[in-house]
């Protein structure tokens, strides 16, 4: 039985112990790669190593005493009260470590938390359950219109990027680990977060305040590019809307996004056939008031929040493990047919409830007044679906 | 069988159940209403339960013998029976009459049954009375302190609503330097009589509440029922201001500064903008869709402005549009208002929303929802 027991306890801790040997962990805390996530780094290693210290000598007392000083029928032992030197002693240490560990947790707080050289601004705002961003106008990065974004976050590696981050519906948190700690975003409030990375790469990360039925569904990713890479990917956002050709399937997958899709989708640019704009209206259908804006798709590597990969693996992987010098090519040449994850975006399509829970069925929507938390299952046709994917390509 | 105290939660049981029975066949639609009375049911069983197995708290021979002894005089009843009458009442008027009742009627019980039940705790009388003190007092004085407390705000806000706003400040610092005083005398003379100590109490409450009450009579002061006729509380008037009483002191201080995406500042004449995050003067401010943002209004010129967002047309009715316009109060010299705007869809081609200053011409900075 003790030797079961003892067998038991080994065998989680190794278990447990091999998990944190995983290779493959994009959201590791132990790994930053940029500046702030470093400081971080810098102040956890060391608190975590006295911490442990600390616990294994009171671990080891504790069992020594429970072992040690058992109830073996021996008499009760002289009974004493107060001991002013040990009580002293024991008071003081603690109070030093805690003193030396505040002072340094104090210090990086307060870098954390500068906001005055920080060379870019982004707006970053959670909903159920995904991640809007948005760039305001910035000449010196060549934003001279302000771009709408989701899913992932792209940024100049190299550059000290301040987040201003709030929410339309639910307190949420924006947490990419390897470039810095978590930041709640709350609704009516602007709280800032400020981000670097010193390679490019594709940075994970996870909303870290549970916000609901798809709290675990709810990704992001920080992508980092070279300067030069960035500005061609802000050329790219701000080019025009270009509809697709005429009498092409792309073409009559516009008409089925017109009538389906911008009921909660904008498109930017997009016009209709007597040339006025469309907008879309998300505050008649969504319960946050926004759906992802899906002008230039296929140049972002997720979908619905980050869940899915616009790439298939293959794909994926090319992009993923590129190196730096090679990484900003390959993720700018965005997402073509070939590379294309058909399954889960047909699957999207054709049902998302069933994808990703969201609270989309028609039935169950008195409380929001008819207003969605998430997308609704559309009921397309496959030839719609078809015709859809092959303009969803086009917005490059 | 019964010991006297589970009789008690039994009949208050069995009423629950019999009011759940009714509700359901009657009203039966609301599961909050279901879940109250069925969870009335289940505590006051459970009560029952607990109180038959200890026997009323194991009173014992002790406890029949102190039983029998007659019980005192008690106002609960009294009190029971006005809460029943407010609520009653208030079921026909109006809910405030009827939480009133429901707050009287239950404090009423709450009392009664402690009183009761102390009254039976053992054969000593002062034993008994420590013992309900012991269990009600850390919730009586509390309560009774925050009800005093209200009905002294409550009173001295009708009073300063009603007459003029310098005479409302002349009347609360004279208050406050009479309680200062009566505080000070009472510590300085710890020997003074107890009923004079009481007395002067409750005649500085008694005027107060009767002050109040005069004052809820008279009701407010004319130039705030203007006021609320123009609509300025509603911040209607974006223009020219007309307003004979209009509040030309506006909130000077800006409560959510942590929520704010943009200054917009007069200064030198001049409508200029920053962002914090990005350097230099915007005359742009870019704002999520959907979503209340903050903008900080300062005014740094002579004069009084104020600043109006300009949001494009709303339909009202079928072809016929209004403008949307918000605008923060007109704001003096060095003083600073909040503008919230929720835009929920781009501006249209050509027709861009804007903030603009009256009296400012030819100056504004482009709102742009992405």
């Amino acid at each position: 039985m003790r030797r079961r027991v003892i067998g038991s306890i080994a065998g989680v801790a190794t278990t447990l112990f091999l998990a944190g040997c995983a290779t493959n962990a994009p959201q590791d805390t132990w790994q930053p790669k940029g500046p702030n996530a470093q400081k971080i780094d810098n102040l956890q290693k060391p608190v975590f190593a006295v911490a442990g210290i600390i616990g294994v000598i009171v671990t080891v007392a504790i069992i020594t005493a429970v072992i040690k000083f058992r109830d073996k029928g021996q008499p009760i032992p002289h009974q004493s009260h107060g001991n002013p030197a040990l009580e002293i002693t024991l008071t003081i240490i603690p109070a030093l470590i805690l003193t030396v560990v505040g002072v340094f947790t104090f210090r990086t707080v307060f870098d954390l938390a500068k906001t005055s050289d920080t060379e870019m601004i982004i707006n970053v705002t959670g909903q159920q359950w995904w991640w809007e961003y948005d760039y305001p106008v910035q000449n010196e990065f060549g934003i001279t219109q302000p771009i709408i974004t989701s899913g992932q976050l792209v940024i100049p590696a190299g550059t000290k990027v301040l987040l201003r981050q709030t929410s339309r519906d639910v307190i949420h948190s924006y947490w990419i680990p390897a470039l810095n700690g978590k930041r709640d975003a709350v609704p009516g409030r602007v709280h800032l977060n400020r981000i670097e990375a010193d390679k490019p790469g594709i940075y994970a990360g996870q909303c870290t305040e549970f916000c609901g039925l798809s709290h675990a569904n709810m990704r992001m990713e920080a992508v980092a590019l070279s300067k030069e890479d960035f500005a061609k990917w802000v050329a790219n956002q701000l080019k025009p809307y270009a509809s697709p050709a005429e009498n092409t399937l792309a073409k009559e997958g516009e008409t089925v996004f017109m009538n389906q899709c911008t009921r909660c989708h904008q498109v930017n640019g997009m016009k209709r056939a007597d040339g006025t704009p469309v907008i879309a209206a998300p505050d008649e259908n969504v319960v946050s008031g926004a759906a992802p804006n899906l002008s230039h798709l296929m140049s972002r590597n997720t979908f619905a929040g980050a869940t899915f990969d616009l790439l298939n693996k293959t794909c994926r992987e090319d992009v993923w493990n590129a190196d730096p010098e090679s990484f900003g090519a390959k993720y700018l040449s965005g997402v073509s047919e070939d590379c294309l994850n058909q399954s889960d975006l047909r699957g999207w399509l054709r049902n998302a409830p069933a994808m990703k829970p969201m609270y989309a069925n028609p039935a169950l929507l008195a409380s929001t007044g008819g207003k969605y938390r998430g997308m609704p299952n559309l009921g397309l046709t496959e030839s719609d679906i078809e015709k859809l994917v092959a303009y969803l390509l086009t917005l490059k | 069988m019964f010991s006297t105290g589970s009789k008690y939660f039994f009949g208050v049981s069995v009423l629950g159940a019999v009011s759940f029975a009714v509700y359901m066949l009657l009203i039966g639609e609301s599961a909050i209403g279901a879940t109250a009375l069925f969870g009335l049911v289940a505590a006051t069983g459970l009560l029952t339960g607990l109180v038959l197995y200890t026997r009323d708290g194991d009173a014992g021979e002790e406890g029949v013998a102190a039983s029998t002894a007659a019980p005192t005089q008690s106002m609960w009843p009294l009190i029971g029976a006005i809460g029943a009458a407010l609520l009653l009442v208030g079921t026909i008027t109006t809910p405030v009459v009827m939480l009133l009742g429901v707050v009287t009627l239950f404090a009423a019980l709450i009392e009664w049954t402690v009183l009761s039940w102390s009254e039976r705790a053992s054969s000593d009388t002062a034993y008994n009375a420590s013992l309900r003190k012991r269990l009600l007092n850390p919730i009586e004085f509390p309560v009774l302190a925050a009800v005093g407390l209200g009905v002294v705000i409550f009173s001295f806000s009708r009073v300063t609503l009603a007459v003029d706003k310098s005479i409302g400040a002349t009347a609360f610092i004279a208050v406050g330097a009479l309680v200062l005083a009566a505080g000070t005398l009472f510590s300085l003379r710890p020997n003074m009589k107890r009923g004079m100590v009481i007395g002067v109490c409750v005649i500085g409450a008694v005027a107060l509440v009767a002050t109040g009450i005069a004052g809820l009579g008279a009701g407010v002061r004319e130039e705030l029922v203007l006021a609320q006729e123009e609509g300025h509380y509603t911040h209607q008037e974006c223009g020219a201001e007309k307003s004979e009483h209009f509040d030309k002191l506006p909130l000077e201080g800006i409560s959510a500064t942590a929520s704010v995406i943009a200054t917009v500042e007069i200064f030198e004449g001049k409508l200029v903008a920053s962002v914090q995050g990005i350097a230099g003067e915007q005359n742009s401010i870019t704002i999520p869709r959907s979503n209340p943002t903050n903008i900080v209004f300062h005014n740094a010129t002579e004069g009084e402005y104020r600043l109006v967002a300009n949001l494009g047309k709303k339909m009202v009715t079928n072809g016929v549009n209004e403008d949307v316009i918000l605008c923060t109060q007109l704001i003096p010299q060095g003083a600073e208002q909040l503008l919230t705007l929720t835009i929920p869809k781009p501006a249209m081609a050509g027709k861009p929303y804007t903030l603009t200053v009256p009296g400012l011409a030819g100056q504004s900075i482009e709102v742009i929802v992405p």
